[in-house]
């Protein structure tokens, strides 16, 4: 077990960071990620220096260049595997514009951008990356089918805009759904939770911990513990957490499920997982977008999917204490049942009020419930 | 009224007086006018001071009938020899049961009932300004619904003096807000009045007295009165009780496939013009592409103040006349989209509580998996409130959450939309029907072919530039909307 002192950690980052040639921007998507100690995270897009300049006729002209590549795609993407269509990568467009250009600049530039005038032609606009690199970024996005998020190095979730990179898996809307049930459920039935100690096990991008430290610090001191095994996972969850001023509140620790957790056994308020719950057989069907650029260790759970969710199911009852809340997302209804059987069968005492709860496309997603 | 509204008013106003092309396109308007007394009134005073100088000849008959009418009797006027103090001395005070007055009997009526010439600011005497003052003032009166107004004033005091009134806080809050909101109004009004007067009897006894002194300061102040009133009359324009608020905008295209699919985008796309150059704040909620072009519908949230009060006027069906762009035949076209306007009540109004168990929240668009097994930038949601069949999506966030707090608000401004209709209904007051729009309920044609021409249905305002009103030059129409219905409600009373 490794625990990371996010301090020392934030200045590493920053200052390494901030160094970090461009170029890197355009970097080859498919690196593999070496398992070095040191993770230096990326800078995302929309925190760059606008520190390159270009005439307002080169960005238009990469722009129709941009939009017939997206218009090209039609919706053969959605054939091949359920990807994106053109009108999907047109808006995807328009957020890359967003993150690429000064937000003071942003009512000016883009209507211009979008109307393709030849009007003030050479003004010059200040982008946060050079013009070739954009070229070479969206390539990558179609060509490559390498996911928007990665592109821009960020995704919005909740309220929140998270850093994400090649190596760490890009939080997924259902999962917002979890902080919901946090809020509604958990600390509306008792509201002492909200003091406790929670628990996010497989954070990634750090995405769970934030916001459910955000909702606790709103009521009172809960503080959470975040985890991950990988350790691209780790360094980018702190450098989100300390881009929300939180490491107060989050600790992050690298270690596998709940081996880093030994010194506070018994005692969680909270344990709350999206551990990775795809079944090994359907990982080479993925849409190219995941199966391809997303890191295998947060997704392959196993023959059935499920190893991990029973891991956790295990050892839940030892880690809460009393009157405690779980919520762990899974890949639909037949795992849900599965897990609900399970506890029914094997731990009918340990727990309470479990209930399977589904995401907004209707597929039932999330099972919690409480410590007996 | 607080005077940066009035900043703003004169601002957000100021393109259109500077226009050219509109002063120019407006005074052909006037034999449009089915009544061409009140045509004269409406733009004279309603649309700018540009439109002044080229209607005057029509309006500024001359008379030289004495003022005959209407001074007040003795007592009151006593009650007035101190014009500062009086009028409101009462507690909730309302019915102005005593008209204003100089010093020997002259009203604001009186005045207008005089018909003084009224020349233009650089020219004439003091008769001219006070003249045009007093015009004003009748028309912002008009606007105001004075007699409503008053009534509904009367209403609220008899209300607020009740004992009983504070064991329902939250109805007693809404009739104190709004009844101070509607004393405030009137107030100002008044207070104009008296001032108007004021100068008129400092401006005689400065006569009688020789002093030239004090007789160009009066002067002044009544130029300048004259000015404000202009700024007032349109401030007037906007003082219903929502009209300050923020608003959607919505467009649907209607039957006709690409052909109003484009249609509906090219009108989005004048709102939006519209919009910002106003200096609004515009973000697009919904958006949904058409399949070969344009939009089926789509949602713009316009942010700053009287944004409602404005485009409130666009609410109805827009017709489209042209060559379509999508026959290779070439032959002409008519489409059809239709608008809808809604309010965003302010942190001060009550807005209809949503009960959680009435929603059903789906992503729009689905399909597969989904969590870990699809990555995609797509987050949009729809919310069904199932108690009324209201739904909204929003798909332009880039997060699901803030798509669902979108499209949440946007729910939450139909239901209070749909309980404002309904209150409405039951006080037998005036409202628009906000929330169903027939196509039946055409309100503008656009015409680009075989002539040129925008011609409003309701008010008859018409332009023979569609370009420029396509690119967002909207502010004749809107204007001219506002004063016509305006004026139309005062004749019903
Ligand atoms: C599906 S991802 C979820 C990431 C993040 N919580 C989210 O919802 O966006 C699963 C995460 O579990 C982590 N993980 C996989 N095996 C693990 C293990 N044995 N111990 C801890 N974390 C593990 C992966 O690195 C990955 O970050």
């Amino acid at each position: 077990m490794m625990k990371l002192r996010l301090c020392s950690l934030h200045y590493g980052v920053r200052a390494n960071i901030w160094r970090r040639p461009v170029s890197h921007y355009c970097s080859n998507s498919k690196s593999i990620i070496s398992s070095s100690i040191e993770v230096k995270p990326k800078l995302p897009l929309y925190l760059r220096p606008p520190s390159f300049s270009t005439s307002l006729s080169e960005l238009t002209k990469w722009h129709k260049w941009a939009k017939n590549l997206a218009s090209s795609v039609g919706s053969s993407f959605v054939h091949l595997d359920n990807g994106p269509d053109s009108t999907l990568l047109q808006r995807e467009l328009n957020w890359l514009l967003e993150d690429l250009l000064e937000v003071q600049h942003h009512s000016q530039i883009l209507p211009l951008l979008k109307s393709g005038s030849n009007e003030n032609a050479d003004v010059a606009v200040a982008l946060r990356v050079p013009l070739e690199d954009l070229y070479c970024a969206w390539r990558q996005r179609i060509e490559e089918r390498r996911p928007f998020q990665y592109v821009v190095g960020c995704e919005h979730w909740r309220d929140l805009v998270l850093s994400v990179q090649e190596g760490v898996l890009i939080p997924r809307p259902e999962t917002e759904i979890i902080i919901d049930l946090v809020e509604d459920v958990a600390l509306k039935n008792n509201p002492k939770l909200a003091q406790g100690l929670w628990a996010d096990l497989g954070t990634g991008s750090g995405a769970i911990a934030i916001a459910t430290a955000k909702t606790l610090a709103t009521r009172a001191h809960g503080r959470v513990i975040a985890t991950d095994l990988s350790p691209v996972a780790v360094a980018v969850a702190a450098f989100n957490v300390q881009r929300y001023g939180l490491q107060d509140l989050i600790e992050v620790r690298k270690g596998s499920w709940f081996e880093p957790l030994k010194d506070v056994e018994g005692k969680l308020a909270g344990l709350l997982s999206n551990p990775p719950y795809i079944p090994s057989g359907d990982i080479s069907g993925l849409q190219a977008e995941v199966g391809q650029h997303e890191p295998k260790l947060a997704l392959d759970g196993g023959i059935s999917g499920t190893n991990d969710l029973f891991h956790l199911i295990d050892g839940a009852a030892s880690m809460l204490r009393p009157g405690g809340f779980f919520a762990f997302e899974t890949n639909g209804e037949k795992q849900c049942k599965f897990l609900v059987d399970y506890i029914e069968k094997n731990k009918p005492d340990s727990f309470c009020n479990i209930k399977i709860v589904p995401d907004f496309a209707g597929i039932q997603r999330f099972v919690m419930g409480f410590h007996q | 009224m607080p005077s940066f509204i009035l900043k703003r008013v004169k601002k957000g106003c100021l393109p259109l007086f500077q226009c050219p092309r509109i002063s120019l396109c407006s005074s052909k308007l006037v034999p449009n006018f089915p009544d061409s007394n009140q045509s004269s009134k409406v733009l004279e005073s309603g649309l700018s001071s540009v439109l002044l100088n080229s209607t005057k000849n029509l309006s500024g008959s001359i008379s030289t009938l004495a003022n005959s009418s209407r001074f007040c009797s003795q007592n009151l006027q006593s009650l007035h020899s101190n014009p500062k103090i009086g009028i409101f001395a009462r507690e909730f005070g309302t019915q102005a049961a005593v008209e204003p007055c100089t010093s020997d009997g002259l009203t604001v009526d009186g005045i207008v009932g005089s018909n003084w010439t009224i020349l233009e600011e650089g020219e004439g005497d003091w008769k001219s300004h006070a003249a045009a003052i007093a015009q004003s003032i009748q028309v912002i009166k008009k606007r105001l619904q004075w007699k409503k107004l008053m009534v509904r004033l009367d209403l609220l005091s008899a209300e607020l003096n009740k004992s009983d009134l504070w064991n329902d806080p939250v109805h007693a809050s809404k009739i104190s807000r709004e009844h101070g909101s509607l004393m405030g109004k009137m107030k100002e009004v008044k207070q104009f009045e008296q001032e108007l007067l004021d100068h008129i009897d400092m401006i005689k006894l400065a006569k009688e007295e020789n002093d030239s002194e004090l007789e160009s300061e009066s002067m002044e102040a009544l130029l300048r009165m004259r000015r404000d009133s202009k700024d007032k009359e349109l401030e007037a324009l906007l003082a219903g009780e929502h009209d300050s608020c923020s608003c959607y905008i919505e467009v649907q295209a209607g039957a006709g496939g690409t052909e109003s699919m484009d249609w509906a985008a090219m009108v989005m796309q004048m709102y939006k013009t519209w919009a910002q150059r106003r200096g609004y704040r515009v973000t697009i909620v919904d958006e949904m592409p058409g399949e070969i072009a344009g939009i089926k519908r789509a949602t713009i949230k316009v942010d700053g103040e009287y944004a409602f009060g404005y485009a409130k006027a666009e609410i109805g069906v827009h017709r489209l006349v042209r060559i379509s762009p999508f026959d290779s035949g070439k032959r002409r076209h008519t489409s059809f989209a239709a608008v809808a306007v809604i309010p965003i009540l302010g942190d001060g109004s009550t807005h209809v509580q949503i009960n959680e168990s009435d929603l059903r929240i789906e992503r729009f668009r689905s399909g597969g998996a989904g969590g870990q097994h699809a990555n995609t930038t797509d987050s949009a949601v729809r919310i069904v409130h199932i108690p009324t069949g209201i739904t909204a999506t929003c798909q332009n966030e880039r997060s699901q959450h803030q798509n669902k707090a979108s499209a949440m608000a946007v729910v939450q401004s139909r239901l209070d939309q749909l309980e404002m209709a309904r209150q409405a209904q039951m006080n037998a007051q005036h409202t628009q029907s906000l929330t169903e729009i027939s196509w039946g309920n055409q309100i503008r044609t656009y015409v680009l072919h075989p002539y040129r021409m925008v011609k409003d249905l309701r008010t008859n305002y018409e332009v023979s530039d569609p370009d420029s009103v396509l690119e967002g030059d909207l502010d004749g129409f809107i204007l001219s909307y506002l004063s016509t219905s305006l004026d139309k409600d005062e004749d019903e009373q």
